[in-house]
Parts: structure tokens; C-alpha cells; sequence
């Protein structure tokens, strides 16, 4: 063969050479995590809201044995409908979809499911009056090299007085807490790690029919009720499970999806118990009171938003997205004036409170066509104990410790769990969810 | 217009006198990204409702346009400019999503090729500076939120070995199938993980290390005789 025949035939073999191999691994490369799971142990799952819900999912689509225990008397953790109130369905707990970029995002497409942007307007109540702005700029939480410190004490270090200050509790209160206790530097990374829009939506039905009809659908036969946890025994390869009836239910894994202010209390005992670093994680996160009073009134007197109450930071149409159009104003109590509410002691008293309230703001229209209210306060749901986590200041990595897996045995989920920035939120949780499964099937795999 | 073609017919011309060669090729390439395929896969294992699962980045479309200086050596050097296109498409109920990820590359080329003993072979070491750019399209549309498209950039660099072997055609025109093989680390793309899996440091790092194998066929102007 002569050098020409020989280059010629070797260029061919060689583009020969990669194309085949090109193909067989173009074959082999899998598409998914895990694609085949071979796990005969059992997944126990602690909370029955997004993050288990989730989870069990998850876990059912990869066909492990898994079952779901659930202290209260439905599942969707903070999620909750109300039917006959109004002549549209209330969301009890979560209602906004934050942003639609997000593992739930694709499944209300994929669904169907009717979502409307909410963007109303904003009245403001500055100085006993009703604006449509404040004077200065309240955007001032944003940016970099921000201190670690409370919103409270950053507004009056950038000179927002006084008159500002239930325009920051609603700040605050939006991320769930109260203005003294929310850290600025951490909020801040917080929202520099979301990714999932900063548009909020609605659901034409409830976010808990949403979560429902697309996700427990699908793990229903799965959810036991009704089963509040009290020890958890992970001492041997088998963990035990002992419920308030002294039922005892056994698990390779225990996923652990409830709020931290169940962690936090100690509601559940751990036998051993929890590391130090894991407990004092917990205690770092925050999450305080949250309540949602839904008041029916006869005419639509009030503003789609009204910012800076003093009894109520943010009251909103409830309304908006949906498709009915009875009057309903929802009062989103969150922090230190849930707390107040909380302590008046009767459903009637927060009410009152709240009319004499918007009686100020609207010249009294507020109980001259008062129906009805309901109030949600979950705070003193005893499964609940508050609204939605939040980082307080000089919580540092707290969130990060808190999330790590116990001996490849408990796994915590939920979404004060979620360390993308996307806690408070469904879908951030419903992350968690996912992401714990990944945990367990990566901690079988090594 | 008139003047616009005269100077481009000049530049052209002046540009001739002084360029060995001009190139334009097309090829297949094959791409492994270990991060990427890492939010794929999540992506496909986070999402149960859907059945058909979402095609790795792998399977790629790439052209090139090159110059090759004039020079009497063995080894030429000369400058390229790259695009690259790789599709992901998957289509269920109600939601076809469809991943595009572009790259484009512009480099210094040393070119090698040694008629005496090694008639029509030639070898190319292609250094360039990458960007990259991965966008979400659903349904036919691209995916919008807070009224932007969702997308996530990327730069970097790359080194790329080129082989390929020169067939004459005619006058001056020459054809070579190639081969070739690169490393591109994409050393800043912050949001790709939101852009494929709508979240952000569950799985991949604000970086990657791509490897892809090409092969594909150039169409060469030369000025001067291979054979």
C-alpha cells in the first residue's frame, strides 16, 4: 500500500472510529437520575403537605415502598380550601404561585390549570391617610454589601421614621415575619439565589385544589391521617416511629417534612437525639405567627391592596383571579400584629379589630356592610405553630446544617428546608421534596 | 450601496493577496457537559408527569469560517469564527419543551501541514474564546417570566485538535473531511440551571467543562497547489 492509500484509508477509519463510538455512547448515556432502582426498604414520610406529597410522588414513580403520616385531619400541610363562604373557593393557607418558573410552574402548564397574574394597584395608609405612594423610597432592602440587621433597625438607620413603620411591617410581614426580626443581609441573599419569577399568580380554584388534583392524586392510598409523631428511634438500621396512640410504624428512611417550629419545640422526641449543631440550626430559622382573616362585606368599598396598617399591614381583594366576584378583603396578618390578634382570644375580637380598622381607613363603610368573617389562624393550629420560615439575623448557614441527612437515615424536607432561596413557598418545597429523594437514592448508590 | 460593494470587493481582493486559504465547514458534534447533563437529569427525575424525558445536550450542528494567513511554512496561522446549535426537544401533553443551547467561538488557528511526507493531512490546534447561551422554548413559545425570556449565558474558552485530510476538486478547491476533538470549560454560566431545571444549586456549579468530538467536511479555497 502506498503512503497516499494508506492516509486515505486511516482519514476513513478514523472518522469510522468516532462516529461509532459517538453512537454507542450517545446510547448509553442515561437521561435521568437513578434510572433503575432496586430498593426492597421502606421511606416513611413525616407531613403530608407539598413537601411529602412531593416526595411520595417521587418516590412512587420510582417504585419504592413508601407511606405518608399525617398529624391533622387532611393533607396539604399549609395549604387548605374554604367552600360556601364566598361564591368562589378561599385558599386557607398558600394562594400565590411565586413566579412561574419552577417544577410546579411546568405542571400547571402541563395541567392546564387556570392561574391569573395578580398585579393591583396599591393603596397606602401614611399618616391616617389613604395614598397611592409613601414619599421616600421603601425599596432601600435591596442590594449589595447589605448589614446583617433587622428590618426595623435598617429603616431607621436609612431615616424611614416612624410613619413608615408598618409600611416595613408589611415588607416584612410579606416574607412572613415581623420588621424586627427579619435580617436584611439574609433576605437579601435569599433573593439573590430565587430563580423563579418575581410575578405572583392566582388560582382560579385553590392552590390546595392545584396540589390535590396533580400531586396527592397520585399518592392518596398512601397517606395515613391523623398520626401525630412523637419519638422518633433511629439508634438501629431500622427506625422506629411511635405515634401519640404508642403505634409504632417502622422505616429504612424517615423523610421529615414537618414545620420548624415543630422541630424547633421539640414536639418530636429523637432517640438519640439530634447533634447540637442541628439543633441549634433549627432554632436559628425563623418562623412566626401568620393568620389569614377573610371579612365578607356587602359592597366593594376598599382598594384592591392596602399597605400599612397598623392592625393589618396588607389587606388584598380576594377576589382577584377568581371566577366569582363576591366581596371578600383578606386581611394577611403576619408577625408581631398576628401575635397581637392572636392574644385578643376569639375569632369575634380579630374581627373587630380589623372592621374598626378599615372603618378608619374608609369612613366607617367597612361595618355598615359587614357580613361575615372567618378567621385562619395558624398559629395556633397545633401542627403549624406559624406562617412560613424566614432568616432572621445572624442566622448565617443555619438552613444549610439544618437540611443536611442524619446516618443516611432522616432526611428533612419541607420548606423551611430549601436552601435556593425558594423557602416560603410551595414549590420550594415541593424541591425539597425531590431533593431528599435524590439524598436517599445517592446515599443507597455509595 | 454602490460604494458599500466597491469597498467589500476591495477588501476582498486585498484580503486574497494576502490569505493562503479560505475555509467553510459543517460538521456533527458530540458534546458532554457533566453539569448540564447533571439539570437534565434532575430535570426528568423531578417531574414524574411527564413520559417522554427531556434529551440530554449532547447531539449538535456546528459550522465554521476560517482564514488562513499567507505563509511558506509547514505551520500557518489564521483566525475562526464558530457557531454551534444543539437542540433538546421533548414533547408531552400540553407541553413540548424544547432546549437550545448556541455556542459561538472566535480563535487563532495554527494550521500544519507537510505536503513532503505527509501529502494532503493536515493538523490544527484552534484556540478560542467561547460564549454560550441556553434558552427555553414551551410549547412553540419561548418561555417568558417577569416579562423576559428565560435564558442564561456563558463564557469561556476553548482548545480544539482538528484532523482532517484535502481532496482536490477543481482549481484551487479542495474538500477534507475532518475530524476533531475539544475541551471547553465555560467558566461562568450562573443561571443555567434555572434556565433547564427552574431552580438554582440543587445539582450543577456556575461553571462546566465541556468535551465534544466533531467530524464533518470543509470546503477549502487554497492559493496555493496541495498535489
Amino acid at each position: 500500500m502506498d503512503r497516499q492509500k494508506f492516509i486515505e484509508q486511516s482519514t476513513l477509519l478514523s472518522i469510522g472510529g468516532l462516529l461509532l463510538p459517538s453512537a454507542f455512547v450517545t446510547s448509553c448515556r442515561k437521561m435521568t437520575l437513578f434510572e433503575e432502582v432496586n430498593y426492597d426498604g421502606k421511606v416513611l414520610i413525616i407531613g403530608a403537605g407539598a413537601a411529602g406529597l412531593y416526595a411520595g410522588y417521587i418516590l412512587k414513580s420510582k417504585g419504592i415502598n413508601f407511606q405518608i403520616i399525617e398529624a391533622a385531619t387532611n393533607y396539604g400541610g399549609r395549604l387548605g380550601k374554604l367552600t360556601g363562604f364566598a361564591n368562589f373557593p378561599i385558599d386557607l393557607g398558600a394562594q400565590w404561585l411565586h413566579g412561574k418558573n419552577s417544577v410546579v410552574g411546568d405542571l400547571i402548564t402541563k395541567s392546564n390549570t387556570q392561574i391569573t397574574l395578580d398585579d393591583g394597584l396599591e393603596k397606602y395608609w401614611f399618616n391616617n391617610h389613604l395614598v397611592d405612594k409613601v414619599p421616600q423610597n421603601t425599596k432601600i432592602f435591596e442590594g449589595d454589601n447589605l448589614p446583617d440587621i433587622s428590618y426595623k433597625d435598617y429603616a431607621l438607620l436609612k431615616g424611614l421614621g416612624n410613619e413608615y413603620k408598618y409600611i416595613i411591617e408589611n415588607i416584612a410581614g410579606d416574607q412572613g415575619a415581623a420588621a424586627s426580626r427579619l435580617s436584611v443581609y439574609g433576605n437579601n441573599k435569599d433573593e439573590e439565589n430565587w430563580s423563579s419569577g418575581a410575578e405572583d399568580f392566582k388560582f382560579q380554584e385553590t392552590y390546595f385544589d392545584f396540589i390535590d388534583k396533580q400531586i396527592a392524586i397520585h399518592v392518596k392510598d398512601k397517606i395515613q391521617l391523623n398520626t401525630v409523631v412523637k419519638q422518633i428511634d433511629y439508634s438501629q438500621s431500622t427506625i422506629k416511629v411511635t405515634d401519640s396512640n404508642n403505634k409504632i410504624y417502622t422505616a429504612d428512611k424517615v423523610i421529615i417534612t414537618v414545620p420548624i417550629t415543630i422541630l424547633k419545640s421539640g414536639d418530636i422526641e429523637f432517640i438519640p437525639a439530634l447533634p447540637t449543631e442541628k439543633i441549634t440550626a433549627f432554632s436559628k430559622i425563623g418562623m412566626g405567627a401568620g393568620m389569614k382573616v377573610f371579612l365578607k362585606f356587602s359592597n366593594k368599598f376598599f382598594d384592591q391592596n392596602i399597605i400599612g396598617g397598623a392592625i393589618c399591614a396588607a389587606y388584598a381583594d380576594d377576589s382577584i383571579g377568581k371566577a366569582q366576584n363576591d366581596n371578600v378583603l383578606l386581611a394577611f396578618v403576619m408577625g408581631q400584629q398576628a401575635e397581637y390578634l392572636t392574644a385578643l382570644g376569639s375569632d369575634a375580637a380579630i374581627t373587630t379589630a380589623l372592621i374598626q380598622e378599615l372603618d378608619l381607613m374608609y369612613n366607617g363603610q367597612a361595618s355598615a356592610s359587614f357580613i361575615a368573617s372567618h378567621v385562619q389562624n395558624w398559629t395556633t393550629n397545633p401542627f403549624v405553630k406559624g406562617a412560613y420560615s424566614y432568616s432572621t439575623v445572624g442566622m448565617g448557614d443555619a438552613r444549610n446544617v439544618a437540611t443536611q441527612p442524619i446516618n443516611k437515615q432522616l432526611y428533612f424536607a419541607g420548606e423551611a428546608m430549601n436552601i435556593n432561596g425558594h423557602h416560603q413557598t410551595v414549590h420550594g418545597a415541593v424541591e425539597t421534596g425531590y431533593r431528599e429523594v435524590i439524598n436517599i437514592l445517592n446515599d443507597l448508590s455509595k | 450601496m454602490k460604494k458599500l460593494l466597491l469597498f467589500n470587493s476591495l477588501l476582498l481582493i486585498f484580503s486574497c493577496s494576502w490569505a493562503q486559504e479560505y475555509k467553510i465547514d459543517v460538521s456533527y458534534m458530540y458534546l458532554y457537559s457533566d453539569q448540564w447533563d447533571k439539570a437534565i437529569h434532575t430535570y426528568n427525575f423531578s417531574r414524574p408527569f411527564f413520559t417522554e424525558k427531556q434529551p440530554l445536550l449532547m447531539n449538535g450542528l456546528t459550522t465554521s469560517i476560517s482564514y488562513i494567513f499567507k505563509n511558506k511554512k509547514h505551520v500557518k496561522h489564521g483566525v475562526n469564527f464558530a457557531y454551534a446549535y444543539f437542540p433538546s426537544s421533548a414533547g408531552n401533553d400540553n407541553f413540548n419543551n424544547k432546549l437550545n443551547l448556541h455556542f459561538v467561538n472566535l480563535g487563532y488557528i495554527l494550521h500544519y501541514e507537510k505536503a513532503e511526507t505527509c501529502k494532503g493531512l493536515y493538523s490544527e490546534l484552534l484556540v478560542s474564546a467561547t460564549s454560550s447561551i441556553v434558552y427555553r422554548n414551551v410549547n412553540g413559545e419561548p418561555f417568558v417570566y417577569d416579562e423576559k425570556k428565560s435564558k442564561a449565558f456563558g463564557i469561556g474558552g476553548e482548545l480544539h485538535l482538528k484532523v482532517g485530510y484535502y481532496y482536490k476538486l477543481k482549481n484551487k478547491i479542495y474538500l477534507s473531511p475532518f475530524i476533531a476533538v475539544a475541551y471547553t470549560p465555560i467558566l461562568y454560566a450562573p443561571n443555567h440551571e434555572a434556565v433547564i431545571n427552574q431552580t438554582k444549586g440543587l445539582t450543577s456549579n456556575n461553571w462546566t467543562g465541556i468535551i465534544s468530538t466533531q467530524i464533518g467536511i470543509t470546503f477549502h479555497i487554497r492559493q496555493q497547489k496541495n498535489d
